[in-house]
């Protein structure tokens, strides 16, 4: 019971960090419909830009460690957000018009075109966070050693799940993007900008991604330009399992996956955790189309 | 009569073209310059460029200067079987590469089938050369001997319920396979054999498991960067089991992923690292090489590869001739105790080191590697 627990929180750590990547690829989709290949390397640069604020201005250092790590997730955030933005008006906007597969296309391209520059930027060595960032004592919660490290892992990214369920669903800008989501033209004649829309969707998800960077940096410690691609894969299939387009789903999903993998790679196979992973994805996916949380689909004629 | 002039130019540029081309000897270097095992690789490009460099000041190789002609394989597969069908098209008369076995794998039939001897540096999996390859050598050791070595030393350690973890590559497996193969005859028990995925960041599912196990002491038969992660997340769950890697694991990055006081008392099974080199030769080496680049290179797997060029240049000095079946037969059965960076060299007829190279390292609290 203790070693299922233990794998329990094992899952959700790593789960967390899905969820938070899934919500970039589920928030793009829900309103373009169009999926963001070059998400995963966002995530990546979020973690390397990371790396680079913390040791160019030892934040931790001069702030101390709240407010450093607070600073450095804030700066984090901001610039990816902003590369976000960047990369939809250069490589998805002008396509907006075109068939959906040319800016599937185009995703996949920048994609290339992100991991090789940070490759080129940084190094194709692993890099290292500077380490005892984080405090590395351990909880003991119902007799378990939980270690505080892992506990602010998955506190951060429900919080930050949660802070943007609230401001997707209880604010009017939310409510704007939801309205994009459904029908943009029809929310285009409700006055909404829809372009606006886009633009902050392009914020927010590449910013998640990029705390999700940073979260990663500092936690494991290893980061190296080829890792966008792995968390890329697993979070676009979290995203998938609960449902593309929906936010809630994207979050389940990702939890989802992390105990998935832990708990399957613990009590059947450590080798085949990938295999086992895909295997429960496809049995969802046949008896739910559209993921655990996706709505039906109907095509308007 | 212009377009005919210009066909003239034009053919006469492409013959002074191939006649400035034939002027060197070509040394092809296959190595993963990017990828997770770049470390690997950029430093087998800088060795194997400075004993050119060395080779071309001492009045080059038959009358020619030697050029090195590196191909990344990127430490993947793929990326390998392209780069070697790219690099037999160079003109080069042999081939140095490459550090991962199951990415020499993926090239060695394609360089024995275009007649190019292959001298790997890294790649350890026993049948990389159990297939009757008549071009393919290796530097570096065999993991069947590896194995006796990581056999002797757990025995040695005392320690009933021992782990074997591995991570599915063909070096690891091989690895990991030979180690169990002597355990089991011995009155120990083998509580936990499973792989883990390279390449990923969150190993305490595995560690979890290995602990609910009991696992006394865990050998981990895969490569530096996992077993730096793993080393770093066992600790900061208080989970203080001794850890043994095999020979993948030496590599100075280990450290500093892991973080010193999480490496310190990690074991590995190696051949000697670079600074506990005996020989003249070796001390020569690491002197011009700290010299140009500031720095020693970090593991021995990049000094073999210096050892794979350094070879092939004897082969064909003395056999005066880049012919493949000539510089074959005189590696196997030619050369006698070539005296190399990493001992004396010769090889069997399978294309095998002959000789026994393997120690016992220990990782102490500065982070160093220490002879046991």
């Amino acid at each position: 019971m203790e070693q299922f627990f233990q794998q329990l929180t094992n899952g959700l750590a790593i789960g967390g960090i899905y969820a938070l990547i899934a919500l970039g690829y589920t928030l793009v989709y829900g309103v373009l419909k169009l999926i963001n290949f070059a998400h995963g390397d966002l995530f990546t640069i979020g973690a390397f830009l990371g790396l680079s604020l913390l040791t160019a201005f030892s934040l931790t250092d001069k702030l101390g460690f709240a407010m450093g790590v607070g600073a450095l997730v804030l700066m984090v955030v901001c610039l990816v957000g902003i590369i976000g933005i960047l990369l939809d008006q250069a490589a998805y906007k002008p396509l907006r018009t075109s068939p959906r597969l040319s800016a599937v296309v185009s995703a996949l391209g920048m994609s290339i075109v992100f991991s090789n520059a940070i490759m080129l930027v940084f190094g194709p060595n692993p890099e290292v966070y500077p380490h005892g960032i984080l405090p590395s004592s351990a909880l003991n919660i119902f007799g378990l050693p939980f270690p505080v490290k892992r506990l602010m892992l998955l506190l951060t990214s429900l919080v930050l799940m949660a802070a943007l369920y609230f401001f997707i669903q209880k604010t009017t800008i939310g409510a704007a993007i939801r309205a994009a989501a459904i029908d943009q033209d029809a929310a285009r004649l409700m006055g909404i900008n829809v372009n606006r829309v886009i633009m902050l969707i392009f914020f927010i998800g590449p910013a998640l991604g990029g705390a999700a960077g940073v979260m990663v940096g500092l936690y494991y410690g290893q980061i190296k330009w080829t890792m966008g691609w792995l968390y890329g894969l697993k979070a676009f299939t979290a995203a998938i399992l609960g449902g593309i387009g929906n936010i809630p789903g994207a979050m389940v999903g990702g939890l989802l996956l992390g105990v998935i993998e832990s708990l399957g790679s613990a009590y059947i196979s450590m080798a085949w955790k990938d295999a086992i992973t895909f295997v429960v994805l496809i049995l969802i996916l046949i008896v739910r189309p559209t993921g655990l949380l996706g709505e039906r689909v109907a095509e308007k004629i | 009569m212009k377009k005919i002039l210009f066909l003239i130019a034009a053919l006469s540029m492409i013959a002074a073209g191939t006649a400035l081309a034939a002027d060197t000897v070509k040394i092809g270097l296959t190595a993963p310059i990017t990828g997770s095992w770049a470390a690997e690789g950029q430093d087998m490009k800088q060795i194997c460029e400075l004993l050119a460099d060395q080779v071309n000041a001492d009045g080059g190789l038959l009358g020619k200067e030697v050029e090195v002609v590196v191909a990344d394989d990127g430490g993947n597969e793929q990326t390998a079987a392209l780069a070697a069908q790219r690099l037999a098209t160079k003109g080069i008369v042999a081939v140095v590469g490459t550090y991962g076995s199951s990415v020499t794998e993926a090239s060695q039939g394609i360089y024995n089938a275009a007649k190019i001897p292959q001298i790997a540096n890294g790649s350890t999996a026993v049948r990389l050369t159990e297939k009757g390859l008549k071009y393919f050598f290796r530097t570096s050791p065999r993991d069947d001997e590896q194995g006796r070595v990581a056999a002797k030393t757990l025995m040695g350690m005392g320690y009933k319920k021992i782990a074997i973890l591995h991570d599915n590559t063909t070096y690891a497996k091989g690895l990991a396979e030979e180690t169990k193969a002597l355990l089991d005859k011995e009155p120990v028990e083998l509580v936990f054999f499973d792989a883990l995925t390279p390449g990923e960041q969150d190993y305490t599912t595995i560690l979890t498991t290995l602990k609910t196990k009991d696992a006394e002491v865990v050998f981990f038969t895969g490569y530096y960067p996992e077993a730096g992660l793993m080393l770093r997340q066992k600790k900061e769950m208080g989970f203080d089991v001794p850890f043994v890697g095999g020979d993948a694991t030496n590599n100075p990055d280990l450290v500093k992923i892991a973080g010193k006081d999480a490496a310190e008392g990690f074991y590995f099974i190696s051949p000697p690292v670079p600074q506990d080199l005996p020989s003249k030769e070796a001390k020569d080496f690491l002197a011009a090489y700290t010299k140009k680049y500031g720095a020693a290179p970090g593991s021995i797997w990049a000094v073999l590869s210096g050892d794979g060029f350094r070879v092939m240049v004897e082969a064909i000095k003395q056999t005066k001739s880049t012919d493949p079946d000539k510089i074959a037969d005189y590696l196997h059965t030619g050369m006698k105790d070539f005296p190399g960076l990493t001992g004396s060299i010769s090889f069997d007829g399978k294309g095998d080191r002959v000789g026994d190279v393997y120690r016992v390292y220990k990782v102490d609290a500065e982070g160093g590697f220490i002879l046991q």
